[in-house]
């Protein structure tokens, strides 16, 4: 089963697009439900963005992309 | 509330490396507490105390006023009572309104003590420019606090270390310095080098401070670095081996100890130097850098070594004269050829 | 608040002690600097900042302070430091440099550190503020008892770091008391001269603490206002300044000339311990046998802490290299 990581709708107010600035897991990795797999940046603030099920991440976002709310960023095959 | 990935590959930013081995430490050892503007609720202008506040609370994750000489002060008091503060000079460019806490105080009660009196803290302090904040907000100065003595400095290049050597500096009973340079914080507003988010493991460990690193190999050339310095020496090594040169590139780490062994060792078997720093060019780490080597005899040198570092001016705002006056791996590989015409 | 007979007796001990010290000093430090005034010469080289006529700020605190109690003292350290029961031997021993000093002779007058008394002292204005601030925050972190007592000249009421560290002290509601020796006299620049107040006490009123005022030298005059602000500190009701009208009766340093004070200023002030030994005369403390023994005991002690430093060993020079880290 596939599961979409999107950008929360209440991560920030407003709706001011942000950056991926990080993604702190390998494409490809096992990550678990709750693991931090990415920070967002929006104007000088950083957002962080965790894992909502365990699976293998396929990054679908490159780091410097520019994204807003709701945007998929990334896939967890469970 | 900050979680933390389980996956071996799990990755961290400098500030997220920096903030995980305080909290660490903060569960581990009561005496630890963190002190500074902003490092509270905010988790510090750049990152490195996220989390803290939420875990460990006012008491203990204290936001103070904009009195620099008044708590780093405080710092040297609590320390020498018994305490481990952390404690954050925002820019390390501010440090001419304290520097009398520091250089006086911090670094030399132990040593007027006779070694009886032990001064267990961390001053943790940012570096760097490249995003036009000028001359006040974007200097190193490593060299300045590397010069006086009774203090170790310790200037990360990536997040593994940073949290190594940010663990070592809290169990160190000596003062330590903590310079880590805003490009590699992985805030992006700061411009972000992508090569200092690493995988950094989750349990606790230390980096000794006063060890260098051989950040990738090489038989033609040495080039010593530190901090955001180290990732233009990588680049420039890549660039380099298409043109069939192999740079072995020496990450310092720290700068007291400075560990000249690694960095002689090294141009023992190149031959050949170039130190790369974004501090200022005259009387600083190239200089010291060059220096070690060329008072040793078992580093014969085949060409005259050089250096790639600031020029000595005030940090301009322009965009355009920044980045001219910043080291960059066009520039190392430029002095390299130089270094080869000369010879 | 009264002190008792004991306090008394101990008070004028430590004034005498402190007296005397200086005295024996001021006349070795001479030693090998004449006629030509080489400061680096004789038993006791570099400066000397003799705090005789100040006895009373000391004494006056730190009748109230234990060992585990935290006091930074200034330049000017002798009297604060013999208050407070900084080993004498090692103190003295460190005054001349010697390996059995308290720090081997890395540290000289100015810079004394006693951990067994958590005592320290330092050669910059105003540089004790902020440690003494610091070490209250330990205390309070790590609910242990103790107060801290910064020591400082009037002239540090100038500094940034005062302003600095008494409003961090009031913020954070911290048991420190902050004293103020006003000897009225910053080297050689008169305190109306470079303060805007004629009372730095009337400061504490910036930063929300209470500010005490000491006229006149007045050793008991110390002793209750110290008791005030150290009894406030302990119950956990946070910092107070206290500011006390003291007297310089040397120059700023040993050798200092003193040409810019008014001609009949030094001879129009009083000494505070004579003084004080007759207030303890007719109040019954002691009588003039008793003095005598009292003097003659300290004296002694004195005496034993010199012979002490005289007889020591230097370390050897490259002992220099060590203790810069631990």
């Amino acid at each position: 089963m596939t599961t979409e990581i999107t950008v929360p709708e209440d991560l920030w107010e407003g709706d001011t697009e942000g950056v991926i600035t990080a993604w702190l897991v390998d494409d490809g990795a096992e990550v678990a439900q709750g693991d931090l797999v990415a920070e967002v940046m929006v104007e000088k603030a950083q957002y962080e963005i965790e894992a909502p099920v365990s699976g293998k991440l396929s990054i679908a976002r490159a780091e410097d992309d520019v994204v807003a709310k709701g945007t998929t960023i990334a896939r967890l095959e469970a | 509330m900050t979680t933390t990935t389980k996956s071996a590959s799990r990755k961290l930013t400098i500030a997220r490396a920096m903030a995980e081995a305080t909290a660490q430490e903060m569960r581990a050892d009561p005496r630890v507490f963190v002190m500074g503007e902003d490092i509270g609720p905010l988790g510090g202008v750049f990152g490195n105390t996220r989390g803290l506040y939420d875990e460990f609370g006012a008491e203990r994750v204290r936001d103070t006023p904009i009195s620099e000489t008044a708590f780093i002060g405080a710092a040297v008091g609590a320390a020498s009572d018994g305490m481990r503060p952390i404690v954050e000079l925002m820019f390390v460019d501010f440090f001419g309104v304290c520097m009398d806490a520091i250089y006086n105080l911090m670094a030399k009660n132990s040593y007027f003590s006779g070694g009886k009196v032990k001064v267990p803290m961390v001053l943790m302090t940012s570096t760097g420019g490249g995003y036009s904040d000028a001359g006040q907000h974007s200097q190193c100065l490593y060299a300045t606090f590397a010069h006086l003595p009774g203090m170790k400095v310790v200037v990360p290049s990536n997040a593994h270390d940073a949290k190594g050597l940010m663990t070592a500096a809290i169990r160190d009973d000596n003062p330590v310095v903590f310079m880590y340079h805003k490009s590699l914080q992985g805030m992006g507003w700061l411009g972000t080098e992508k090569g200092a988010t690493v995988a950094v493991p989750e349990e606790s460990y230390t980096v000794e401070i006063g060890k260098a690193a051989v950040a990738r190999e090489g038989h033609d050339l040495t080039l010593v670095s530190l901090g955001a310095g180290v990732h233009h020496c990588l680049r420039a090594a890549r660039a380099l081996e298409e043109e069939g040169v192999s740079a072995e590139v020496v990450d310092l780490r720290s700068l007291v100890p400075l560990d000249r062994d690694t960095v002689r060792a090294s141009v023992a078997r190149t031959g050949r130097l170039i130190v790369v720093d974004e501090d200022y060019h005259s009387y600083g780490v190239s200089g010291e850098i060059i220096a070690s080597v060329a008072e040793h005899a078992a580093t014969r040198l085949k060409a005259a070594p050089k250096r790639v570092a600031y020029p000595d001016i005030p940090i301009p705002f322009a965009p355009t004269m920044e980045q001219w006056a910043l080291p960059s791996a066009d520039k190392i590989v430029a002095a390299f050829h130089q270094m080869l015409n000369e010879s | 608040m009264q002190p008792t007979a004991d306090q008394r007796r101990w008070m004028y001990r430590h004034m005498v002690l402190s007296r005397y010290l200086e005295e024996r000093i001021e006349a070795l430090y001479m030693e090998g600097k004449t006629p030509v005034f080489n400061m680096a010469k004789g038993p006791i080289p570099g400066e000397m900042h003799l705090s005789n006529g100040q006895e009373p700020c000391a004494v006056g605190v730190c009748a109230h302070l234990e060992a585990g109690d935290i006091v930074t003292a200034t330049h000017r350290p002798h009297h604060i430091a013999i208050a407070k029961g900084v080993d004498l031997d090692a103190m003295v021993a460190e005054i001349f440099g010697k390996a059995t000093g308290l720090a081997g002779g890395r540290g000289g007058h100015m810079h004394l550190f006693d951990e067994a008394v958590n005592f320290s002292c330092s050669g910059i204005i105003g540089e004790g503020l902020g440690p003494a601030v610091g070490a209250a925050l330990s205390r309070k972190l790590q609910g242990k008892p103790g107060v801290a007592v910064a020591f400082m000249g009037e002239g540090a009421a100038n500094q940034g770091a005062f302003h600095e560290a008494l409003n961090l002290a009031a913020v954070w509601q911290l048991p420190v008391v902050f004293v103020i020796e006003d000897n009225a006299w910053g080297i050689s620049v008169a305190k109306q001269t470079s303060t805007a107040v004629p009372r730095n006490d009337q400061r504490a009123s910036a930063y929300g603490m209470p500010g005490h005022h000491v006229a006149d030298n007045d050793v008991e005059g110390v002793f209750a206002a110290a008791g005030t602000a150290i009894a406030r500190a302990r119950e956990g009701a946070g910092p107070s300044l206290i500011e006390i009208e003291t007297v310089r009766l040397a120059g700023h340093f040993m050798g200092d000339g003193e040409d810019y004070r008014p001609k009949g200023e030094k001879e129009g002030l009083t000494d505070p311990i004579p003084r004080y030994r007759r207030a303890l005369l007719d109040a019954g403390v002691f009588d003039e046998a008793g003095d005598a023994e009292l003097v003659a005991e300290a004296h002694e002690r004195v005496e034993t802490a010199i012979r002490f430093a005289q007889q020591s060993d230097f370390l050897p020079p490259e002992a220099a290299l060590e203790t810069v880290f631990i």
